[in-house]
């Protein structure tokens, strides 16, 4: 007897959820025309104005509110995010898991090309740490995090940009070494860039050549803080001409100043 | 040739497949053309291991000679033996601008001051990496050649990977390599694997890691099995869904091999019944490993095919994001450290 009223109360159960159910397929049904139909409307709006159509007077009115809104929701969208850049320097940062932790993108580029992307998720529960990234391990990041992630946010994202770029900019460097001057040869380099040495060839038929060492001591800079000219023949890397080289091998780009060089003639 | 020469050449040309033998040989460059074309490479080893000492012995190679051949073989090969990973800590201010030569002078000149009698050959290949052989001897031994040790450092990063380590010669290649790189301390790094280059790609890494983006990116699921549509509708939201979080946690595309992952227990037994083992307050010791041909491939399609929960917990996720394969797990008691957080049974 009890059973029979049970299973009777779970039909009864069954039934009052299956009317639910129906309820709201119904109610579903009813957005969905409603939404549709809005839907055409702006459409149609749309395509009268993408085909420059007279509009009737109600549809004017439409437009002018549409407008009016659009150009509202414009002006919040971008005050916000210039309140979202002045806060993180402009970088470009994504919150993730709920807000718990935040991954920021580093773009290098460098003459106007843009290069590789790097990323670094933060997490944010109790101090700011690094879990995660793809920054290529010769980066010292631990160090950068240790002098300033807790201490200044801004800074920390600062100056690491500063060495990705720089990094990005050396290796950048060495490629159009490779591409542009085929007649240089690259003796050592390493993953951080900051060392550099190759051989220059100064005349076609003889084996006269001159050695370049630079040392990048700034791992922020794209350009040398030290360069050494070598070569047996002592008085040509003591001439003038190549006392301008070495400068110019310290002022300027690897590949621009090997192309200078090249075209008055220093090296073949 | 000596005896010990001997010995290895007969270990190497053992190891490397006939289809290889001739190309090993020539890169080796110590053969003359003609001696080259006068091998039989389809000859059983023992009896081309036998022309091939002659030859060696007319040219007057020497052990030096060998040990290069041993050391080709192995850096083609990186997939023999445990590699073990080690991290360097704590660079100082001119770490960064160690170049190689200054390190290889460095590593030999501190190697010979401790240990009286040891064989150091380096190398240097194209992407960075410094191959490291160590014969190692003491002070009234010369060095055995037969069980040298393999040490693999990308300069200018804090990670070494190495083969064949006796723990007695660890503190002297711990400080030789300290001193070398001008980092304070050296910890090992809980990986371990035979695949070299996946440790590598794992520590250093060179997979195709994924961040979360504000861009709508769909990562279409390759090999995807033939469903009906409608099912495919309802459920391709949660498919993504589940396919980007599984990459997240492990990376997209191609993934480092690593075969496995251990994890030792040093948690208290928790289960719901009454049995005794609840009370104790002894430590359930255990042992967890997971092996497979591929791991991380295996854990992503596992979260991506909905057959782990997610989030993916962090256990799994820290093989990739902390670059680890063994781990510890104990308790989690108010004020003292723990490795990883405890699992609850």
């Amino acid at each position: 007897m009890l059973e029979k009223a049970g299973t009777a109360g779970q039909e009864k159960q069954k039934q009052d959820h299956l009317k639910e159910l129906h309820a709201a397929i119904l109610t579903l049904r009813a957005k969905r025309e409603r939404l549709f139909a809005e839907t055409a409307a702006l459409k149609d709006l749309k395509d009268k104005l993408d085909q420059g159509l007279p509009l009737e007077e109600e549809e004017t009115d439409d437009f002018m509110q549409l407008e009016q809104f659009l150009l509202k929701s414009r002006l919040m969208q971008l005050k916000d995010l210039q309140t979202v850049y002045h806060l993180i320097g402009g970088y470009n940062l994504i919150e993730s898991k709920q807000g718990k932790s935040v991954c920021v993108s580093f773009r290098t580029a460098f003459e106007g090309m843009y290069l590789e992307t790097y990323n670094l998720e933060m997490d944010l529960r109790r101090t700011v740490q690094i879990s995660r990234h793809n920054i290529p391990p010769c980066v010292p990041l631990e160090r950068l995090a240790k002098e300033h992630l807790q201490a200044d946010f801004k800074a920390f994202l600062e100056i690491l940009s500063l060495h990705l770029n720089a990094l990005a900019g050396r290796k950048q460097q060495v490629l159009l070494i490779k591409e542009l001057i085929g007649t240089v040869e690259i003796i050592e380099r390493n993953q951080l860039c900051n060392f550099l040495v190759f051989m220059c060839k100064i005349q076609e038929e003889t084996e006269a050549a001159v050695l370049c060492t630079l040392e990048y001591g700034d791992l922020t800079q794209c350009l040398p803080t030290r360069v050494t000219i070598e070569s047996e023949n002592k008085t040509l890397a003591e001439s003038p001409q190549w006392k301008k080289n070495q400068v110019l091998l310290m002022e300027s780009p690897v590949h621009s100043a090997l192309l200078t060089m090249r075209k008055v003639g220093s090296i073949v | 040739m000596d005896e010990q020469a001997r010995a290895i050449l007969q270990r190497v040309i053992r190891k490397i497949p006939n289809k290889k033998l001739q190309t090993a040989l020539r890169a080796w460059d110590h053969l003359s053309s003609e001696q080259l074309e006068s091998l039989d490479y389809a000859q059983p080893k023992w009896l081309f291991l036998e022309n091939l000492i002659s030859r060696c012995e007319e040219n007057r190679l020497s052990l030096k000679d060998v040990t290069k051949l041993e050391m080709a073989y192995y850096i083609d090969n990186p997939s023999k033996g445990t590699w073990h990973a080690y991290q360097l800590f704590q660079a100082e201010g001119d770490a960064v601008s160690v170049n190689f030569t200054q390190f290889r002078e460095q590593l030999k000149a501190h190697l010979k001051d401790v240990v009286r009698h040891v064989s150091v050959r380096t190398k240097k290949l194209e992407d960075g990496a410094v191959w490291i052989r160590i014969a190692w001897g003491d002070n009234f031994s010369k060095p055995n050649h037969l069980k040298p040790t393999y040490v693999v450092h990308y300069l200018q990063t804090s990670y070494v990977f190495v083969l064949n380590l006796m723990s007695k010669h660890k503190p002297f290649l711990y400080q030789a390599l300290l001193l070398s790189t001008r980092h304070v301390s050296i910890k090992e790094a809980q990986l371990s694997s035979r695949s070299l280059t996946a440790m590598r790609d794992l520590l250093m890494r060179q997979y195709q890691q994924v961040f979360p983006t504000n861009q709508e990116r769909t990562l279409k699921e390759r090999n995807a099995p033939p469903s009906h549509p409608s099912i495919e509708k309802e459920h391709a939201e949660c498919a993504e869904r589940r396919h980007q979080m599984a990459c997240e946690a492990f990376g997209d595309g191609v993934l480092p091999k690593l075969e496995t992952a251990v994890y030792k227990l040093e948690t208290k037994y928790r289960g719901n019944s009454n049995n005794t083992l609840n009370d104790k307050d002894e430590l359930f010791r255990g042992v967890v490993m997971f092996s497979s041909s591929n791991l991380l491939e295996s854990f992503r399609h596992c979260v991506s095919a909905g057959m782990a929960e997610g989030p993916v917990t962090p256990l799994l996720s820290s093989i990739t994001q902390k670059g680890r394969n063994s781990f510890v797990i104990t308790d989690k008691v108010p004020g003292a450290a723990s490795q990883t957080p405890a699992h609850k049974a």
